[in-house]
C-alpha cells in the first residue's frame, strides 16, 4: 500500500524527473525504470535531483500539469454532485487518482519535441562546426575506440605525448558529440596531437565520429559486451567500432590482439598489440603490483624502459602501444620513459587508495567482463591477509546477461578471495551460479544496500586486506 | 536472526564516551553485518532507561532532542523469564516486547562497567561481551587491580591508597603516608575512567587541590609516584581462555602531560604534537602504532599485559595500561579498562581486525564464555529443608 501510495507524495515528479535526467533523457531507458518501480519515494537513493534549467523545466511541466489535471477533476467532482451525474463524478475521480501516473507518461510528449526540434538540429550544428575546426587544424588526430580502456588509453596518450609534444585530449570519459564539440572549440590551433575519445552509446556513433573527425591514427581497445540494450549484438557493435578503421591505411590502425570479440573484425595489416608487444617490439621482465607497472619494450638494441603507476597485466598491451606511436611520433626514449613516470591511476580505473590500513583497488567505472577478468587476474597476484571482491555485477549486457554474469562469478572464484561481497540485484543469481560453478567455498555476503555499504567500507576492511571495487550501479538499474 | 540488546550512557561521568562508543564502534558495524538485529538501550544521567530505535542516532544527543525523546517516552522494564526479555508499554494499551539472546554493555565507569550491570545480566541468565562481575569489579578498582596484579608477581610501581572518609577524618596521617612517596606524583579517583579527575602533582602545594578533585569522583583516592623517563603505553586484548593482543600503542604526549580526557576525546581525538608548529594529528593520530619501544621492551610489555589480563580474570576485551621507565628497560603495570572507548577499534583495525569482526568476535567470545558457564552445576539436592 506505501508503495502504490507513493505516486501521490509531493515529491513524485521530482523523483520522475530524478528518472529522466539518470536515463540522459532516454525515452526507452525512463520507461523501462518507470515500469519496474513500485515505490517511488526510494527512487533518489544514491543522489538527488540535479536542478539543472532542463530538469527544472520538466519540473514545472510536471507539477503544473498535475495541478491543472487535479482542477479539472475537482471541476468534474463538484459538477457531477451539482446535476446528479454519476458518470461526471467518477470521470473527476478517475482523473483526480490517475493525475500523477498519466502526467508521468505525458512528460515524454515534450522530451519528443525538444529532441527533435531543439537536441538534433543543435547537435547537427555543432557536429559541422566540429568538423570544420578539426579540417582546419594541422596536429594529429588520434581517435581512441573500443568498448572498454578509452579513457586509460586516451589518457596515456595525451600524457606521454606532452613530454615531447603540445597535446590537446578530450577532457575524463567526455566522449560524445556535444563534447568533441566543446573540445575543439577550446583548441588553440597549434597543438602537435589531438587525443579524441569516442563513445559508443547507440548504433552509428561511431562512424558519425569518424566522418566527423577524420583522424590520422586510430586505436582500438577491445570489443566486449556493452551497451548492448542499444546495438542488440556484439557483433553490431564491433561493426561500429570497426568503421573508425574504413578509411584509414592499416598500418595507422592499432587493435588490442588480447580482446577476443574484436580478433574477427582485425586484419593482418592492423598494427596489433598485446602484453608481448607490438610492431616487431617485444614486452618483457613486467612486474605488477599496487605501486605500478613495470616492464621493458626491445627490439634490437633499443630499449624502452616503462614504468608507470597504472596497475594490471593488461595494461601492458596498452602501455606499449602508447610508447611505439609516442616512437613513431619522433619523441626519443628518453621523453617516452619520462612522459610514462607521469601516468598515474585514473579515478575509479584500478585506482589503488589506503583505507584503515588496508589497500582498496577502486575499478568502479570498469563495465565489461575483461575488466572483470583484469581485475580478478590482478587480486589473485597479490598478497594480501584477507582478499575482498565487491561487486553488482555489469549492465548494459542484452541477452548474454546471464552468461556474462555466470562467466564474471567464476572469474571471482578464480581469484580465490577470502569475502564475495555482491550488491543484490537483478544479476546476483547468476554470479552465485557461476562462484557455485567453479567450487568457491568461502564466504558471500549479499548487500542490498551499497550505498551503506560503500560509505562505510572502513567498517569491513583492516589492515593487511586488499579490496578490489569493480563497477558500480545508479539508481537507474536494479 | 539474534537480537543484540546495546546498552549505553549510564550514571558516570563517561556518559557522553559511551554514547559514542556505542553507536560508532558497536551498532553501527552490528547493522552493516546485516546478521543481527539491533535493540538500543539508553541510560540516562539521571539512570531512567529507554528503549527506542532512534536512539542510533547520534544526531538526537548533539542536538538536544534526546531530552525530548525521554519526555515523551516510557521506560522499558526487564522481564526474566527463561533469559531476557524488554517489554514496554505503548499508546492504546499495546505492549512491545522483546526477547533478547545477547547483551553488549557498552558502558564506561561506574553504574555499568564496574560490574554491576554484568550481576543485572547473569541474573538475568543472558550472555553478555566483556568482562564478568568480579574481573569487572577488580578492574574499575585501581586499587584492587593493583593488589591483585602485585600478589601474581606483576610490577605496580609505588603507590598508596585511602578513602575519601580517611581524607576528611585523619589527614594527617593520609599526608604522611603520601609524604612517603617522591615527587612528581599522580592522584586519581580509583574508580573513574577516561582519565577524569586526575591530576599531575609536582610538589606538595599542588597536593590539597588535586586531593580535592580525586575526591569529588570517587570515596576511594590512589596517590602513585610517576615514573621516570616514562613511555606511556596501553594494550588492547580479545579472548577468553586464551586471550590475544592488538598493537601495542604509544600516546605521543611529553613527559610533562599525560593521556588525559581532552586528549583522548575532544577536538575529536586530535592533539597538538609537543614541539611541532600548525596542524593537529588525525582522528587517534595521537599515538604511535605500534608503539616504537628500544630493546625488547616491546615483547615485555605485552606479556605484562596479557598477565595481567589473566591475573584479573577478564574474558571478551580490556585494554591494559602500562607505564615504562625507558632508561632503566622497566615495565610497570597502571591500570586495566574492561570497555575500553570505541572498543579500541582503530587499534584492532591496525591489527587486521576489522570494526564487524571485532564486534563479532566479541559477540561469539560472549557466547563461548555463557556455554562453558552454563555447563557448571550450581544447584544440588539436599535433605536439608526436611528438617524443618
Amino acid at each position: 500500500m506505501k508503495r502504490f501510495l507513493s505516486i501521490y507524495y509531493p515529491t513524485f515528479p521530482a523523483a520522475i524527473v530524478y528518472m529522466l535526467q539518470s536515463t540522459e533523457y532516454d525515452t526507452k531507458a525512463y520507461l523501462a525504470w518507470l515500469h519496474r518501480t513500485s515505490d517511488f519515494s526510494v527512487v533518489m537513493h544514491r543522489r538527488t535531483l540535479d536542478r539543472t534549467t532542463v530538469a527544472k523545466a520538466f519540473l514545472i511541466f510536471m507539477t503544473m500539469g498535475i495541478v491543472l489535471q487535479i482542477v479539472i477533476a475537482a471541476t468534474c467532482v463538484v459538477l457531477g454532485y451539482i446535476e446528479g451525474s454519476a458518470l461526471t463524478t467518477f470521470t473527476g475521480i478517475f482523473l483526480l487518482l490517475s493525475a500523477p501516473i498519466v502526467w508521468a507518461y505525458l512528460v515524454i510528449v515534450p522530451m519528443f519535441f525538444a529532441k527533435h526540434l531543439i537536441i538534433n538540429p543543435k547537435l547537427e550544428r555543432q557536429r559541422r562546426e566540429t568538423k570544420r575546426i578539426l579540417a582546419e587544424h594541422k596536429g594529429l588526430k588520434i581517435a581512441v575506440a573500443g568498448s572498454y580502456g578509452k579513457t586509460t588509453m586516451k589518457e596515456l596518450l595525451a600524457t606521454v605525448l606532452a613530454e615531447g609534444k603540445k597535446v590537446a585530449a578530450t577532457p575524463g570519459n567526455k566522449n560524445v558529440a556535444t563534447a568533441h564539440y566543446q573540445f575543439a572549440r577550446g583548441l588553440e590551433g597549434d597543438e602537435d596531437a589531438l587525443v579524441i575519445e569516442f563513445g559508443e552509446g547507440h548504433p552509428g556513433d561511431v562512424r558519425r565520429f569518424t566522418e566527423t573527425v577524420q583522424p590520422d591514427i586510430a586505436v582500438i581497445t577491445g570489443l566486449a559486451p556493452a551497451h548492448l540494450d542499444q546495438y542488440g549484438s556484439i557483433e553490431e557493435a564491433g561493426k561500429d567500432i570497426f568503421s573508425l578503421t574504413e578509411a584509414l591505411k592499416p598500418s595507422d590502425v592499432y587493435v588490442n590482439l588480447e580482446s577476443d570479440a574484436a580478433l574477427k573484425h582485425i586484419k593482418p595489416e592492423y598494427v596489433g598489440f598485446s602484453s608481448d608487444g607490438l610492431d616487431g617490439w617485444r614486452a618483457g621482465k613486467a612486474t605488477i603490483d599496487l605501486d605500478g607497472t613495470r616492464f621493458e619494450l626491445k627490439k634490437g638494441k633499443k630499449i624502452i624502459h616503462v614504468n608507470s603507476q597504472i596497475i594490471g597485466e593488461h595494461l601492458i598491451g596498452v602501455l606499449s602501444a602508447t610508447a611505439i606511436i609516442a616512437n613513431r611520433l619522433g619523441m626519443s626514449t628518453s621523453d617516452i620513459e619520462a612522459g610514462f613516470a607521469h601516468t598515474k591511476p585514473y579515478e575509479h580505473r584500478m585506482q589503488p587508495y589506503r583505507l584503515g590500513g588496508a589497500w582498496v583497488i577502486d575499478d568502479a567505472y570498469n563495465g565489461n567482463i575483461q575488466g572483470i577478468e583484469a581485475g580478478t587476474k590482478l587480486l589473485a597476484s597479490l598478497k594480501a591477509t584477507r582478499k575482498i571482491y565487491v561487486t553488482p555485477g555489469l549492465v548494459d549486457q542484452g541477452r548474454e546477461t546471464t552468461a556474462v554474469h555466470e562467466k564474471m562469478g567464476r572469474l571471482i572464484a578464480n581469484a580465490k578471495p577470502d569475502i564475495v561481497v555482491l550488491m543484490k540485484n537483478s544479476v546476483t543469481d547468476a554470479i552465485t551460479r557461476g562462484l557455485n560453478e567453479a567450487g568457491y567455498k568461502s564466504e558471500v555476503i549479499i548487500q542490498h544496500d551499497p550505498l551503506t555499504f560503500y560509505t562505510n567500507l572502513d567498517q569491513f576492511v583492516a589492515a593487511g586486506d586488499v579490496v578490489l571495487l569493480q563497477n558500480d550501479w545508479t539508481d537507474n538499474y536494479q | 536472526m539474534k537480537t543484540v540488546l546495546v546498552i549505553f550512557g549510564g550514571r558516570s561521568p563517561e556518559h557522553d564516551v559511551s554514547i559514542v562508543s556505542a553507536i560508532a564502534a558497536v551498532i553501527k558495524p552490528l547493522e552493516l553485518l546485516n546478521e543481527y538485529k539491533v535493540e538500543p538501550v539508553y541510560i540516562a544521567k539521571n539512570g531512567a532507561w529507554y528503549w527506542n530505535d532512534k536512539l542510533k542516532d547520534v544526531s538526537l544527543y548533539r542536538t538536544g532532542q534526546i531530552d525530548q525523546l525521554m519526555s515523551k517516552g516510557n521506560s522499558p522494564w526487564l522481564e526474566f523469564d527463561g533469559g531476557l526479555q524488554l517489554v514496554k508499554q505503548q499508546s492504546l494499551g499495546r505492549v512491545r516486547k522483546q526477547r533478547i539472546d545477547i547483551v553488549f554493555p557498552v558502558m564506561h565507569g561506574s553504574h555499568g562497567e564496574d560490574g554491576s550491570l554484568m550481576g543485572l545480566l547473569e541474573m538475568a541468565g543472558v550472555p553478555y561481551v566483556g568482562c564478568d562481575v568480579p574481573s569487572s569489579a577488580l578492574a574499575m578498582d585501581k586499587v584492587l587491580a593493583k593488589q591483585v596484579a602485585a600478589a601474581n608477581g606483576i610490577a605496580t610501581g609505588t603507590w598508596v591508597s585511602f578513602t575519601k572518609q580517611e581524607l576528611q577524618s585523619d589527614q594527617q596521617s593520609v599526608k604522611a603516608r603520601i609524604g612517603s612517596l617522591s615527587y612528581p606524583l599522580f592522584v586519581k579517583p580509583a574508580h573513574a575512567g577516561s582519565s577524569i579527575g586526575i591530576t599531575k602533582v609536582a610538589n606538595v602545594s599542588e597536593l590539597d587541590n588535586a586531593l580535592e578533585v580525586a575526591a569529588h569522583y570517587d570515596t576511594k583516592i590512589i596517590v602513585e609516584e610517576a615514573v621516570p623517563n616514562l613511555i606511556e603505553v596501553t594494550l588492547p586484548i580479545m579472548g577468553n581462555s586464551e586471550p590475544r593482543p592488538a598493537l601495542l600503542e604509544q600516546p605521543l604526549t611529553d613527559a610533562d602531560t599525560f593521556f588525559d580526557f581532552e586528549t583522548k576525546y575532544m577536538h575529536g581525538g586530535k592533539k597538538k604534537m609537543p614541539g611541532k608548529k600548525g596542524g593537529k594529528l588525525g582522528a587517534h593520530g595521537y599515538s604511535n602504532l605500534p608503539a616504537k619501544l628500544p630493546g625488547d621492551l616491546y615483547k615485555q610489555a605485552e606479556t605484562l599485559g596479557l598477565n595481567v589480563y589473566r591475573a584479573l580474570g577478564c574474558s571478551g576485551t580490556a585494554r591494559v595500561d602500562m607505564l615504562i621507565d625507558s632508561k632503566a628497560e622497566k615495565v610497570y603495570f597502571n591500570e586495566i579498562n574492561p570497555m575500553p572507548g570505541s572498543l579500541y577499534a582503530h587499534n584492532w583495525r591496525a591489527a587486521g581486525v576489522s570494526g564487524t569482526e571485532l564486534v563479532k568476535q566479541l559477540l561469539n567470545l560472549a557466547e563461548e564464555r555463557y556455554a562453558e558457564v552454563e555447563k557448571v552445576q550450581t544447584s544440588f539436592s539436599t535433605n536439608f529443608l526436611k528438617q524443618f
